[in-house]
């Protein structure tokens, strides 16, 4: 690997051009939500600085998160990223065998102490002494703390890091855990999803490597730039939520006009991810286009909470199910309901019954609405 | 890796971490005279999937069950809806049948693709063969990461999976296929986008990979076919002219025992059939036979075999004698070998039928007939878009009943797989999974006999000095393992 080549000696080294170097450093600004005014910035940062070495870990896992990443991301910034990072170890991609891959690791640890990002895909399971992911004979849990003491932070990628997933569901026989549970003195960037986005992927790791810096994070420890908002914010079937339109069951005749995917399980409304906007393959659709719920992969336990077929049941215990307010629209009455999505869906719902009843004189279905609602 | 001399000349090697395999593996070998006498598959990591399935509502399994693995997620979300829809017994309309076709191939095209690019061809790009004749084509080719073609593949590859963005919104971890079908039909717009996609996919195919239309490939019959094909500048020319110089053909061979599931449901049978070939000719698959054995696995109950309905999953903390999380499958008691070679022999693929008849199953047979299964799959997924009827139902409603159970099997990449479902009191009750790689890379039995990875290995060369055997690499490889399926 080379000592003191700037990003962008490495980019040509690896063959990209200069004009697909500004055309990146342009689609860079424009997914990190940066003005056009950022794009000499960020040329400039990558003409001058030297790179930053990324060490990749797995622990126990799918791979869907480097799948996600490096196949199906837009060609052009897997490229450059690819070549940017040039992955100096990560077991998936790597040329080289055993302890060559080995060797690679120490060098690296050694040569930028204190001074390289750590990914890490999958989470260390600590039941049995981590006897239940073993890399190089030795439990995962061992490499993973002996690569983070140097490192300067450590990004999560994926739900399995940043919280567990589905190998952490009830029972959890292997006890998985999260990597911010086992890693505590490094600061940590949660990028979750299951898998997360190439585009977010992306994303933060040249955020990080143009600025030299983390990311805003949340409360939550997840980059603000992706996390800020609902799916439900941006959803395009939103205006189906509002208007009390909705899917309930596949293929009904709601499917077919593509109304709002809540009454069959989606949790867009509780999931804070890019998916609405950014979109996955190449920007081609995502879940709720395909006429699934989102799943809420992105939100940490959203493997336990309930069946992912069943409406948001957050409301139990006041008296009526979800499913009473979205079907019964505007015979709820706000007030009553203790607050979260369902009344969200009560109140939208009864602002169309109420937007209706002015347009024209009431219906006796709107009667009630009015009634209650007023 | 290790290495320690195990007495008699004989010498112990340990193998792994192995890169460019999904998940991790590790093999122990005891080598001696400069080749295996015996291989140890060793599957290190466990997450208990079928446990965290148990008590859940069984419609959940179409959630949790894909992610067991990031590359075979639609295949295992396909055999989930499938043992859903066996209890529900419900079946997906025609609309329905045809759009999962579409999804499952798409992603056992784009693992052929992986494989051959990213995964396999890449060895031959090591400076062990830099003597070799045509080792300079293989670099700029297949050289890890950089090489022309692997790039190429990659970029064709992405393009192919636009099939499943467009029409299950996302991939890896794709949620449309449900027992009825599917969750999105197709308009007339999207059979034309999807038809481009596939159009674009061939074109790359036939001019880089192939360097022959699709049909030719798929209709090879003859070996002597393959000469003309070995002439060309394509990435399968310069494979055949490798397998000839290597005499791949030679390397990896297995029990020649194959089990397959079937593949691609129509209104009357499969585009590729179901059963076994075994030294007795074309058989039957009877599922009833299908036993999982746990004498070596580190799991409780080693009494006996269990059939999958009445499998369990419970890791024994006290165990000395397992080397593997991995359950030996047996059919019959037999180890058989699945994936596209398994396919295409029971499927009755003329060529692949001729090569394992005159040499057996080897190194080369498969990687050739994940080729052949490309360019038939690929053929088929083109048909099956126009028949894809817009306006026509997708997807048929089922009741999920408070008792039931049911298997859903079908193939995945890289061979045959199975999720077997018990539903007792509205909740999974048992939920098993047999992965291919499960059969392919189990450890030995009972009786002792060896998983067909473990067969496989036996006899393969080990150059003075080498510690990473690249014939063992050659034979892991040509399997295409997926470690986080094998155990989940």
């Amino acid at each position: 690997m080379a000592g003191l080549e700037t990003f962008y000696e490495v980019m040509r080294r690896q063959g990209i051009t200069r004009r697909s170097f500004l055309k990146y450093c342009s689609l860079t600004a424009a997914a990190l939500g940066l003005g056009p005014e950022f794009v000499p910035e960020i040329a400039h940062a990558m003409e001058n600085k030297p790179r930053t070495p990324v060490l990749w870990l797995h622990g126990l896992e799918c791979t869907c998160c480097s799948e996600s990443f490096i196949r199906s991301a837009h060609p052009l910034v897997k490229d450059v990223v690819l070549s940017m990072i040039s992955l100096d170890y990560d077991d998936t991609l790597m040329a080289s065998a055993g302890h060559q891959a080995e060797a690679i690791l120490d060098e690296v640890m050694e040569k930028y102490k204190g001074n390289y990002i750590l990914a890490v895909e999958g989470n260390p399971p600590l039941n049995e002494d981590g006897m239940y992911c073993i890399i190089g004979g030795k439990p995962f849990v061992d490499q993973l703390k002996k690569v983070a003491k140097d490192a300067k932070a450590v990004i999560s990628w994926g739900s399995c890091a940043s919280h567990g997933c589905v190998q952490a569901a009830r029972p959890n026989p292997t006890r998985a855990t999260p990597v911010h549970e086992v890693i505590l003195d490094k600061p940590i960037i949660k990028v979750p999803g299951c898998p997360p986005i190439a585009e977010v992927m992306t994303g933060v790791i040249t955020y990080m490597l143009t600025f030299d810096r983390l990311p805003e994070l949340d409360r939550q420890g997840r980059p603000k730039m992706f996390y800020s908002q609902r799916i439900h914010d941006k959803c395009y079937r939103r205006p189906h939520f509002d208007a009390g339109q909705y899917v309930e069951a596949f293929d009904d005749e709601g499917a077919r006009k593509g109304y709002c995917l809540y009454k069959v399980g989606c949790k867009g409304p509780t999931t804070y991810n890019a998916c609405s906007t950014t979109r996955w393959n190449d920007g081609v659709s995502f879940p709720i286009q395909s006429g699934h719920g989102c799943i809420g992969c992105s939100e940490d336990g959203f493997w336990d909470k309930g069946s992912w077929y069943a409406r948001l049941t957050d409301l139990k215990g006041v008296g009526f199910g979800i499913e009473a307010n979205a079907d019964r629209v505007g015979m709820a009455a706000a007030g009553v309901v203790g607050g979260g999505i369902a009344v969200h869906a009560a109140v939208s719902a009864l602002k169309r019954a109420r937007h209706k009843d002015a347009d024209q004189q009431s219906t006796p279905a709107d009667h009630n609405n009015k009634g209650e609602a007023a | 890796m290790s290495v320690a001399d195990a007495g008699g000349g004989t010498r112990r090697l340990v193998v792994g971490p192995f890169n460019r395999v999904e998940g991790d593996l590790e093999v122990r070998l005891d080598i001696a005279g400069g080749e295996v006498l015996a291989a140890f598959v060793t599957s290190p990591l466990f997450r208990g999937f079928e446990r965290i399935l148990e008590g859940r509502d069984p419609r959940d399994a179409l959630v949790i069950a894909p992610r067991i693995c990031g590359i075979c997620s639609v295949s295992q979300s396909h055999a989930a809806a499938l043992a859903l829809a066996g209890v529900q017994g419900v079946a997906p309309t025609a609309n329905g049948r045809v759009a999962t076709n579409l999804l499952v191939a798409t992603e056992n095209v784009a693992d052929h693709l992986t494989h051959f690019h990213v995964f396999f061809m890449p060895d031959f790009a090591r400076a062990i063969y830099a003597g070799q004749p045509w080792f300079a084509r293989a670099e700029t080719r297949f050289k890890a990461a950089q090489g022309t073609s692997v790039r190429a593949a990659l970029a064709t590859r992405t393009t192919l999976l636009h099939v499943l963005g467009l029409l299950a919104g996302r991939w890896p971890h794709t949620l449309a296929i449900q027992p009825g079908g599917v969750t999105r039909g197709a308009d007339a717009r999207d059979k034309m986008r999807l038809l481009a996609t596939l159009g674009a996919t061939r074109q790359e195919l036939e001019e880089r990979l192939f360097g022959a239309p699709l049909a030719r490939i798929a209709a090879l019959a003859a070996p002597e076919e393959l000469d003309a094909l070995r002439r060309g500048e394509s990435d399968l020319a310069l494979f055949l002219a490798i397998a000839e110089d290597l005499d791949l053909a030679s390397l990896g061979r297995a029990y020649d025992r194959y089990l397959s599931y079937g593949a691609y449901p129509d209104e009357d049978g499969r585009l590729y059939a179901r059963g076994i070939v075994t030294s007795e000719g074309r058989g039957a698959l009877d599922t009833d036979a299908i036993a999982e054995d746990h004498t070596n696995a580190r799991m409780e109950g080693r009494w006996r075999a269990h059939h999958p309905f009445e499998g369990f999953t419970f890791p024994d903390a006290t165990d000395e004698t397992g080397y593997s999380w991995c359950k030996a499958p047996r059919l019959a008691g037999l180890p058989f070998e699945t994936g596209a070679v398994a396919r295409q022999m029971v499927d009755g693929q003329p060529l692949i039928r001729a090569l394992v008849a005159s040499g057996g199953g080897s190194v080369f047979v498969r990687v050739l007939a994940r080729l052949i299964e490309t360019a038939r799959t690929l053929l088929a997924m083109e048909d099956w878009v126009r028949r894809l009827e817009p306006g026509a139902p997708w997807c048929a409603q089922g009741e999920m009943p408070r008792e039931g159970r049911a298997a859903g099997l079908t193939e995945a990449a890289r061979g045959a797989l199975g999720h077997w479902l018990r539903v007792e009191d509205g909740r999974i009750a048992g939920y098993q999974i047999i992965a291919p790689t499960t059969w392919n890379f189990s450890p030995r039995d009972a009786a002792g006999v060896p998983g067909p990875l473990e067969a496989a290995l036996v006899g393969a060369p080990v150059r003075q000095g080498e510690t990473t055997p690249v014939a063992v690499q050659h034979i892991v490889r040509s399997f295409d393992p997926c470690m986080v399926c094998t155990v989940h």
